[in-house]
């Protein structure tokens, strides 16, 4: 069998809209009451994803590294605030500036390896490799970043008194968290590890999948895959270590003292 | 101010969102003195208490500790000499053993206590070498206390606080607790200062009484105090408290 590359089509993109009218008509069906959410939905992936299509189009025409690394920057910037956004009901002090700091730190460790080290890409911010990859590891990194400070608050509200009482006890600060905090490291982990444990036995990944969509040989895409795999698992555990480290100190005083009124939602 | 004592609070005020939680506590604490916070639920003493172990700062006074600013000291190695027991007493997974023993971690200069050394811990509580092996959370109540002061014993403290020692439990067993309590104070010339709502328990082993209302010490002095309180709100508490 030939290998070629179909260049799908808007019509073909339109066609697609049948899967939409599916489930639209099961939801109307059984009256569970939000296809207007998933109109909108269709209407915003439409939009935002062409936009980012040209955006991508325009990016990938530069040919300076400068701007690349300020394309990759505002993609930080940006999954910051996301960050914040999602997290900011615990009124963590100075939250934003410790993603934006571990987001910035690890994204540029990890991508300056990938595309250094493993893959020697020449020019090494060629736009066709440096965007979509500091994409997945933004990506990535903002899940997890989100998903260990969430598990973290809920461990230190359960074990206020434990922590209070180890502080009594004349434990330092990072003593009196340390479960609270490899819980909540072991809680945003067990996700990307349980990845590695079933990648390729119950669905094929999406960037093997669109690979191979566009012709590439399965051979050369799994291995993009694998190095990809491996990529989410480094980023995840650098960045949850890092924001933890930082946020933890956010919920004590200087005097080692609980600030309790963080743990009340606001 | 009187420059022998363990703990001295100056003008010490506490306030939360606006609400005043202690207003102009002034009190001396003399080595050797077994002294208790006395007063009606929210009243303060349990808030007054953790200050001396740092676990709250005021929002305005001081407190000195051994005649430093309690701000000055390290403050693991403060929280190591002044001990503090809670209400509840808080057990977490493990051994009692193991427990026991947390301390030793994040001690770097602390004694590294052996078997035998544990034993004579919990011996000082009542408790025997049977108990290194058992899961803290499944002791009964009163073990549970006796572990929580066993804890706190091995840093070697020089002063023992105890928020409501005996909330929670049957007379019988709250007497047990407060008696091993005076014991310790005893043997090990301890300071004690203990929160307490329940004065007739209380007036057997304590040597000084300050009485809190609203935030405030109304009366201080002796035991005797108990018997014939002065200010008409400490009577009115300690009337309150006989029905």
């Amino acid at each position: 069998m030939t290998q070629s590359f179909y260049a799908i089509t808007w019509m073909d993109v339109l066609m697609s809209l049948i899967f939409v009218a599916i489930s639209v008509g099961l939801i109307r069906w059984w009256k569970i009451g939000i296809e207007k959410t998933l109109l909108i939905g269709t209407f915003r992936t439409f939009i935002q994803l062409t936009a980012m299509g040209y955006v991508l189009t325009y990016f990938f025409q530069q040919h300076h590294w400068s701007f690349m690394v300020g394309l990759v920057s505002l993609m930080i910037v940006i999954a910051s605030y996301e960050g914040y956004r999602r997290l900011k009901k615990y009124k963590i002090p100075n939250l934003f500036w410790i993603l934006l700091g571990s987001f910035f730190f690890t994204v540029f460790i990890v991508l300056g390896l990938i595309l250094k080290l493993i893959l020697s890409v020449e020019p090494w911010f060629y736009p066709y490799a440096m965007i979509p990859i500091a994409g997945m590891i933004i990506g990535n990194s903002l899940n997890s970043a989100t998903l260990t400070v969430n598990r973290f608050v809920s461990e230190i509200t359960h074990r206020e008194n434990e922590i209070e009482m180890l502080l009594s006890l004349g434990a330092p600060v990072k003593s009196a968290v340390q479960d609270s905090f490899k819980e909540s490291v072991r809680a945003a982990l067990l996700p990307n590890i349980n990845g590695l444990m079933t990648v390729g036995l119950v669905q094929l990944p999406g960037v093997m999948t669109g690979q191979i969509l566009a012709g590439i040989d399965p051979l050369i895409a799994i291995r993009y895959q694998i190095m990809i795999m491996y990529m989410w698992i480094s980023t995840a555990t650098m960045v949850d270590i890092l924001v933890l480290n930082l946020v933890y100190r956010q919920f004590f005083t200087p005097q080692m003292q609980l600030k309790r009124e963080l743990l009340r939602k606001g | 101010m009187n420059s022998s004592s363990i703990f001295k609070l100056d003008k010490i005020n506490f306030s939360v969102d606006g609400l005043k939680i202690l207003q102009d506590i002034s009190l001396d604490i003399q080595p050797n003195d077994f002294t208790v916070l006395l007063g009606p639920s929210g009243s303060g003493k349990s808030t007054l208490l953790r200050m001396l172990n740092c676990l709250n700062s005021p929002t305005s006074g001081s407190i000195y500790f051994n005649d430093k600013l309690i701000t000055d000291y390290d403050i693991t190695q403060l929280r190591q000499k002044v001990g503090m027991v809670c209400q509840s007493p808080t057990m977490i997974n493990g051994t009692d053993k193991e427990k026991l023993t947390m301390t030793q971690k994040w001690t770097k200069d602390g004694e590294i206590f052996s078997d035998n050394g544990l034993t004579e811990i919990l011996e000082h509580v009542g408790l025997n070498s049977e108990f290194l092996d058992k899961d803290a959370r499944s002791l009964s109540g009163g073990e549970q206390h006796r572990i929580a002061l066993a804890r706190v014993l091995l840093n070697k403290p020089e002063v023992l606080l105890l928020d409501e020692p005996t909330a929670n439990l049957d007379p019988q067993l709250a007497n047990k607790i407060l008696k091993l309590v005076y014991q310790l104070y005893k043997d090990l010339k301890l300071t004690v200062i203990l929160v307490s709502h329940d004065h007739q328990i209380i007036k057997q082993f304590a040597k000084r009484v300050a009485f809190l209302i609203d935030g405030k010490i109304i009366e201080e002095g002796t035991a005797d105090i108990i018997n014939n309180p002065q200010i008409s709100a400490a009577q009115a508490f300690i009337a309150k408290e006989a029905e």
